[in-house]
């Protein structure tokens, strides 16, 4: 087999694809304000609906919250200190994302800890099983496969 | 006399659940075959009650019988038909009162499938469990959640529906097709806590439900997207998907019951996993349960929460008994259920099957854990804490672009093990096609990374179904088939397999909208007089005039608003704020012009005021409608799987054209083709 | 015990305990009356600019001196409306009183409808408009009807989330006026 040339189109392959991420990831000067107000008022609960945050929300208090976090991001001040100044004002659960500490870990760290510890667990299994006599899958059980395969196309 | 038929019928059902349990038990105790044959008929009974307790509803409404609490609340004489008769499902009571009906059918499905097996004990504690399950609803209706509960006076008219429930006509169709899906998982679980049981743990148990487990997952995943469509035509936020409580109760048990359907095959084909898939059935099951649970009994708010009721801990208690009596079978059993099997290669179809569930797993984990965190953090820390949009697509989006690549690789997997050189040579023009998709995506200016590389792999997915699918059809043809016939019998040849590969494509249409979503979404709000225009994203937007009317069930003000692109007029749309009798504000009702490619979605922000001024919400929503083509391949592609596999397939082109024969490998490309196909195709006897 | 399972499912139970003892203690909770703590108890009233119906402006200058009720209120709000006889017996009770005043701030509704129900309910303390909903903003109010005392140095001294009974109102008005000097 051409083992060689073989790799030669998915070099290629990875060589555009790291192109295209380094490029889209490359930072292109600053973000809008209108990017900057987006961010913000869709990490802001809606203080009148239940799941919506104020940058999808319809409501007058998300309205309000959209123009007022507009006006604040023109005056220059910071996502931080506008996030500050809603909590200030409504508490904690103004934040639609979880802050990372105390509790906070839990909720941000528990699928990160089932996705590595899972991937541990298949990592060591997948040695065993490589590593394990072949005890259940013989050229015996193979056979058997062939020949069933063969009966049952011509029965 | 409405009530006292609904009662009585509730109490019949309740009685013939029990009167089944007593039955089955004894007979299997006495291992007497009759007493197991009657048991099972108590579940037509079921059925029969049922069915005449939601015919009593339905007529309560319809005649709008104030007496019951129920229709006072949930219907009034303004109410439309449609809406009358969707009421049964606008509020809990009835909705649990559904919820026994769709029981009822499950039950008797299995009661006819297994007529000829009564004996076997496998059937009789599946039977029993689906009993029990049945049982504790019927009495959920005659206790704390009864429908028909009577008003000591009666009032000349009721409440209406919820105005969000009597404004658009797909709420006809979503709550039934997800409790479809919900209260079908009873099966497989019911099945598998017998297996348990009986000690039976092999494949038995798996093919006696898996299509039973097929049906309801196409229903769940048909009723959530209707859900979210629902959601946009009628809520007007201009989205689908909040990440709101009631919608992640709904995608949780679809998350697990996923994983499942691909897990199963590991276990029919390897004997393998048999501990997980049956703890992923049990929690699939046990998810159905936390979700209305945590929906309905008011601790959490939601959108949804229409109604609260004392049923909380009634079904945290069987919540409880279910979890942990089946936890408890898991342990017992742990050592007779240890996978005889092993798997050889990190690079085969099996290991991406374990790979593709750990992701479903933790995606589970993500959407239970964001849901019920607020709750933790009370409880606990005393915080009131938000979970929302911004953490659930933080943390699902790398998971669910994960599962896509798995998607566009696992398909081309060879079972067992695999050479690079067989991968890379199946792959190449797929992993290319996507690649330039991904290209031409930057050069139009798309830089959002994730946005770029769920395009690269959706393609890369496509290209791997359409190269399957030309290979399926080439085998036929070279077989002999004539092309026209070619498809369909491709299809009938491996329906499992075809199935799968057109869900796969629903996923792609859905995966590809979601990620336009994050990239070119504009959204805007403007003020406009009578006559005046403005222009967004390139579309202008005139508001013409207001037209107000008025029906007994609501009064509506709809602002028309004409849509023009350069000189081409697109037609005038129409979003609206009704008013209905009883209700504190305005329900507003988007005016959407949906496009292959964008959505033009309207609201009315503020309705027109004196001075015939109007406030706009204007969206420009990419590619949404291919959600909705998404969820109809995927209900196709269930269909199609559950089409019985033709045993007429295709014969080798040197023995003739129309002459049947057996089902031999059709020619193709080496190994994959016979591994692609459906998968009983091979013996599951490899593992004995 | 070779194998796993045991484990597993026996930590699954323990996890699925503790969440069904969580879920236990919060079935009794109303998830609303969380709302009634206000973030700016205790602090100073925010700063806020408002239109009264005869076009003064009202700013938060204007409630020093004096203890105030601040109501958040609109006309299309079903318990607004169960609340308003109750708003009236207590104004009519403390209207003569030189050091109390009263302000209806409206959330989320048109000029029109707000006079047309001032004019038919002939309700006297001073209502205005909040265009934009900064008042409502800066207030942290989530919804409507919610009433601030305010004192007469200007800190929210009480509040009360949704419809507020003549009984709650004395209380907040007691409030106010204890929170002179403090």
């Amino acid at each position: 087999m051409s083992r060689g040339r073989g790799w030669i189109p998915w070099v290629g392959l990875v060589a555009v694809v790291v192109a295209v991420v380094v490029w889209a990831v490359w930072p292109s000067g600053d973000q809008t304000d209108a990017e900057r107000v987006r961010n913000i008022t869709h990490q802001l609960r809606c203080p009148d609906c239940e799941s919506l945050s104020a940058g999808d929300s319809q409501t007058a208090s998300a309205r309000a919250i959209r123009r007022d976090v507009t006006q604040r991001v023109a005056e220059g001040q910071s996502a931080a200190t506008i996030k500050r100044a809603y909590v200030d004002r409504y508490g904690e659960s103004i934040l639609l994302e979880p802050e990372r500490d105390g509790i906070g870990l839990v909720v941000w760290g528990l699928p990160l800890l089932v996705l590595v510890g899972g991937g541990v667990g298949l990592f060591f299994a997948f040695r065993r099983w490589r590593n394990a006599a072949p005890v259940h899958a013989t050229e015996a059980d193979e056979e058997l496969v062939r020949e069933m395969r063969r009966g049952d196309g011509a029965s | 006399m409405r009530a006292s038929l609904g009662v009585l019928a509730l109490a019949l059902g309740a009685v013939s659940a029990l009167l089944g349990i007593v039955v089955l038990l004894l007979g299997l105790r006495r291992k007497d075959d009759r007493l197991l044959r009657v048991g099972l008929r108590y579940a037509f009974f079921v059925l029969g009650a049922s069915a005449v307790a939601v015919v009593a509803m339905e007529w309560a409404l319809i005649t709008h019988d104030f007496s019951i609490r129920y229709v006072a609340e949930n219907n009034a004489r303004s109410t439309p038909l449609l809406f009358t008769i969707t009421g049964l499902w606008a509020a809990l009571e009835g909705s649990i009162l559904l919820w026994g009906l769709i029981l009822g059918v499950y039950l008797a499905w299995m009661a006819i499938h297994f007529r000829h097996r009564a004996a076997d004990p496998m059937v009789a504690w599946a039977m029993v469990v689906a009993f029990v399950v049945t049982l504790f609803f019927f009495v959920l209706m005659l206790g704390p959640a009864n429908p028909f509960e009577r008003l000591p006076v009666t009032p000349t008219d009721g409440q209406g529906p919820n105005p969000l429930l009597q404004n658009h006509p797909l709420m006809a169709f979503h709550p039934p097709l997800l409790y479809l899906g919900y209260v079908g998982m009873t099966v497989p679980f019911s099945f598998a806590i017998a297996a348990l049981i009986t000690g039976r743990l092999g494949e038995g148990w798996l093919t006696e439900t898996r299509r039973a487990t097929l049906v309801a997952w196409g229903f769940l995943s048909v009723g959530i997207i209707l859900g979210a469509w629902w959601s946009y035509e009628v809520l007007g936020w201009g989205g689908y998907w909040a990440w709101d409580p009631v919608e992640n109760a709904s995608l949780l048990p679809w998350l697990t019951a996923t994983a499942f359907i691909h897990s199963v095959i590991v276990q029919e084909r390897r004997g393998m996993l048999r501990v997980w898939n049956l703890s992923l059935v049990v929690a699939t099951f046990c998810l159905t349960i936390l979700g209305t649970f945590l929906t309905r009994s008011g601790v959490l708010n939601s959108v949804h929460s229409f109604s609260e009721s004392p049923i909380g801990g009634w079904l945290l208690g069987f919540l409880a008994f279910v979890t942990i009596g089946s936890v408890i079978l898991i342990a017992w059993r742990g050592d007779t259920l240890r996978a005889p099997g092993r798997i050889d290669s990190p690079v085969s179809r099996e290991a991406a099957f374990l790979v593709n569930n750990l992701l479903f797993a933790a995606l589970a984990v993500v959407v239970l854990l964001g849901t019920v965190y607020p709750l933790l953090a009370e409880a606990l820390q005393d915080r009131q804490l938000s979970v929302g949009e911004p953490y659930f697509d933080r943390m699902t989006t790398p998971i669910g672009v994960a599962l896509l690549f798995l998607m566009a690789v696992a398909p081309a997997l060879p079972w067992r093990a695999t050479s690079g050189d067989v991968l890379r040579r199946r792959l190449v023009v797929p992993a290319w096609f996507g690649v330039g998709v991904m290209v031409v995506a930057a050069l139009f200016g798309v830089r959002e990374i994730w946005t770029l590389v769920t395009f690269g792999l959706a393609a890369f997915a496509v290209g791997g179904i359409v190269r399957q699918v030309a290979l399926g059809f080439r085998a036929q043809h070279v077989a002999g088939v004539s092309w026209w016939e070619v498809p369909w019998r491709t299809v009938r040849g491996s329906p499992r397999l075809y199935g799968g590969l057109v869900v796969h494509l629903g996923i792609v249409a859905i995966a590809v909208a979601l990620a336009s979503a994050s990239a070119f979404t504009t959204k805007d709000e403007v003020r406009l007089r009578k006559g005046e225009s403005t222009t967004v994203a390139g579309y202008t937007f005139t508001y013409t005039g207001r037209e107000v009317s008025s029906t007994d069930q609501k009064r509506t003000v709809k602002a028309q608003v004409r849509i023009e692109r350069g000189d081409r007029d697109l037609g005038t749309y129409a979003p609206a704020v009704s008013m209905f009798p009883g209700a504190t504000s305005g329900i507003g009702t988007p005016s959407v012009k949906t496009g292959p490619l964008r959505d033009i979605y309207l609201t009315l922000i503020s309705a027109p005021t004196d001075r015939d001024r109007v406030t706009i919400g204007i969206a420009i929503n990419p590619m949404v409608v291919w959600i909705w083509i998404g969820g109809g391949l995927m209900a196709v592609g269930t269909a199609i799987a559950l089409l019985p596999k033709s045993r007429r397939v295709v014969v080798p082109p040197a023995v003739g054209r129309d002459r049947p024969a057996g089902d031999g490998p059709p020619a193709g490309d080496g190994p994959e083709a016979p591994d692609g196909k459906d998968d009983r195709d091979v013996p599951v006897g490899v593992r004995a | 015990m070779k194998h796993p399972a045991r484990w597993i499912a026996t930590a699954v139970a323990v996890v699925l305990v503790a969440l069904a003892v969580v879920f236990g203690t919060q079935i009794g909770n109303d998830p609303r009356a969380d709302a009634s703590r206000s973030q700016l108890a205790g602090k100073d009233a925010p700063k806020f600019t408002v239109k009264t119906l005869d076009g003064t402006t009202l700013t938060k200058a204007d409630l020093a001196g004096k203890a105030t009720i601040v109501n958040f209120w609109n006309t299309w709000c079903i318990p607004c409306r169960e609340e308003a006889p109750d708003l009236q017996a207590f104004y009519a009770k403390h209207a003569d009183d030189p050091d109390f005043q009263m302000i209806g701030i409206v959330r989320d509704d048109n000029k029109g409808a707000v006079e047309k129900w001032v004019k038919n309910r002939g309700d006297e303390w001073l209502i205005a408009m909040d265009p934009g909903g900064n008042a409502a903003l800066a207030f942290g109010t989530r919804g409507q009807p919610e009433t601030f005392a305010v004192s007469p140095d200007g800190l929210i001294v009480g509040y009360q989330f949704g419809p507020s009974s003549v009984a709650d109102l004395d209380t907040l008005l007691a409030a106010a006026r204890g929170g002179v000097g403090a």
